[in-house]
């Protein structure tokens, strides 16, 4: 099966740096993929990259199989690829199903006007929620009121709602307490069973081994390793994120 | 907010969570409260202030302010303000009168007069939209550009207008056994309901004024949209301008000085939080209302007019204040 997304020889350069440098990569749909490594090892500008909120300097990008450039994150939603933002892009005073459907209202026109389809909203809302498991009382209650988590699962919600089949999530559960972030680690788990795709990058190794499916490390610009999770062990990842492995070393000789 | 999201609930974070969830509605019930014992007042105090004749007065009085307070609040509620609606009253009240006086049909006067308006607002939303420059800069500046305009026009003198027209009934007029301003004023309250709480438009303005960022990566069109309220206020004081011409049937470039504050002073009385997100249009209607009943039930119970003023900012000062103190707080969690 063609993967969802196939990344070949992504490069990016800023001014004389470089951030990345020729990482090849497979997203399959179904699957939650880690990405990990270092500050500064470039896991953010490789989402920035998939998400289209910046260009690479160089190499490809498919989706199933067809080369695309993305001028915009608009460009790559339409693709299917949602980014959910470290800094949540939700609207504290909206309630959480007008969250859900900002900018993409149901709507029906009467006299010429778009007039807010309200109950059609919620009815989808109260789906989607139900679908996660997401622990979300009232949906009509606002965004502002509520804990990391929930917001997790609004921006979640939504970014299905949009057809997204890859959904990537840079430290989503960096800011969340113990409780909270097994929550946001069972909605990955949800949206991986729903044939999505999830891209992850976390710091927290324990949590990357409770979901992720398969584990790429990215150090100084490169990816240098990839592995199954079944096949691998939290120290030899801790080794490939420090430096400390036989493979890392490898790679930092041929850079 | 990483550092909010990771701390634990206390009872300061319940606190406001509550206020988060009664905020509205409170302050929705506080002002209505307000307004009625103000009714009550001045009801015990006088004869005449509960009389039809005197109630119908007094909402053909507040029509102009409510008509604008209502498109004011759309333009608070993106984060924004206009000061210089008094000065587009004063402007389209002159032009009025001096294009009447020129022959010009009155339906095509009241055309082109709310076209003047909405321009007005559109050349400063965009100086606010799409140049960036705060909203309080610029409406300042064409508070005192556009009063100096209708000044020069006049020549500071008052332009009569004929009465017995279709123009003067906007003013004086009555139907359904209302005044025609006030049913202007009602109108105008309806359509702001339905379009701020009913349509996508209004749900994009209080996305706007909530997170304004999140707003334009969901693909709002957030220039676009913050320069429209301007064309909404600078419209709506355009017809409280010919509403006003009509009711005194002369046109002055003094008209509604200090129009702007009794405007805003209803918006944010009603309960709409200036740092944008969160309007509401009942508060509104309250507010403007409320600020129209002191002022008539002070003259009723034969206070000086000057004791007026300082009610009236007092009021404004204690309800500024109780907002700020109820939502900087909200805001600060941003
Ligand atoms: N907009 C930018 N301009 C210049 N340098 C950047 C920019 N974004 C990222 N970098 C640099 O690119 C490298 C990779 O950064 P990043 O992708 O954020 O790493 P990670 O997310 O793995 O911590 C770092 O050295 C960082 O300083
Ligand atoms: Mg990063």
């Amino acid at each position: 099966m063609t993967p969802f997304v196939q990344a070949r020889g992504i490069g990016k350069s800023f001014g004389g740096l470089k951030a990345l440098d020729g990482v090849d990569l497979d997203i399959h749909q179904g699957e939650v993929l880690a990405l990990l490594g270092d500050n500064g090892a470039g896991k953010s500008t490789f989402v920035k990259i998939l998400a289209g909120a910046q260009p690479q300097s160089r190499g490809e990008i498919r989706i199933e199989g067809r080369p695309v450039a993305f001028a915009s994150p608009h460009d790559a939603a339409r693709a299917g690829i949602a980014t959910i933002y470290q800094e949540l892009a939700l609207s504290e005073n909206l309630n959480v199903v007008e969250n859900v459907f900002l900018g993409r209202e149901v709507v029906r026109r009467v006299l010429g006007f778009p007039w807010l389809r309200r109950r059609a909203m919620r009815q989808r809302v109260d789906t989607l929620l139900r679908e996660l498991d997401a622990h979300i009382p009232d949906p009509l209650a606002r965004v502002g009121g509520m804990s990391g988590g929930q917001r997790q699962a609004v921006a979640i919600a939504r970014a299905l709602d949009q057809g997204g089949r890859l959904v990537i999530m840079d430290e989503p559960t960096a800011a969340l307490a113990v409780a909270e972030t097994r929550k946001v680690l069972k909605l990955v788990r949800q949206l991986a069973a729903r044939n999505c795709a999830v891209i992850l990058i976390s710091h927290n190794i324990g949590d990357v081994f409770e979901v992720a499916d398969r584990m790429a490390v990215f150090r100084r610009g490169r990816k240098i390793a990839e592995r199954q999770r079944a096949a691998t062990t939290p120290d030899e990842i801790v080794a490939l994120i420090t430096g400390a492995h036989p493979d890392a070393r490898t790679a930092d000789l041929a850079a | 907010m990483s550092h909010e999201l990771s701390m634990p609930r206390t009872p300061r974070t319940n606190a406001l969570r509550l206020i988060d969830h009664l905020g509205p509605q409170a302050q929705i019930l506080a002002i209505a409260l307000f307004f009625i014992a103000c009714c009550l007042v001045f009801t015990f105090m006088t004869d005449v202030f509960a009389t039809t004749g005197n109630v119908l007065n007094l909402l053909r009085q507040a029509a102009p302010n409510l008509i604008v307070a209502i498109a004011m609040t759309f333009v608070i509620t993106t984060g924004g303000i206009d000061l210089s609606v008094g000065s587009i009253v004063a402007l389209t009240n002159a032009l009025a009168a001096i294009l009447l006086q020129q022959g010009l049909p009155w339906p095509l006067t009241i055309l082109a007069i709310l076209l003047v308006g909405g321009l007005v607002g559109l050349i400063q939303g965009w100086f606010i939209a799409y140049q960036g420059i705060p909203a309080f800069i610029v409406t300042l500046a064409g508070l005192s550009i556009l009063r100096g305009v209708a000044l020069l026009m006049t020549q500071g003198f008052s332009i009569p207008i004929a009465s017995g027209t279709g123009f003067t009934a906007l003013g004086r007029g009555w139907f359904l056994g209302m005044p025609a301003p006030a049913i202007l004023a009602i109108l105008a309250a309806l359509a702001g309901l339905i379009t701020l709480s009913r349509t996508v438009y209004g749900r994009h303005i209080v996305a706007i004024g909530a997170n304004s960022e999140a707003a334009r990566r969901t693909g709002i069109p957030t220039r676009r949209l913050t320069a429209s309220v301007y064309v909404m206020s600078g419209t709506a004081a355009a017809l409280a301008g010919i509403v006003i011409a009509a009711r005194l049937g002369s046109g002055s470039s003094n008209a509604a000085v200090g129009f702007e504050l009794d405007v805003i002073a209803a918006v944010v009385l009603g309960g709409t939080a200036l740092i944008g997100g969160r309007g509401t249009i009942v508060g509104t209607l309250l507010g403007a209302l409320t600020i129209a009943c002191i002022g008539n039930g002070l003259i009723l119970i034969h206070i000086s007019p000057f004791f007026t003023q300082i009610v009236t900012g007092a009021v404004i000062l204690i309800a500024i204040w109780l907002n700020t103190r109820l939502f900087s707080k909200l805001g600060r969690r941003r």
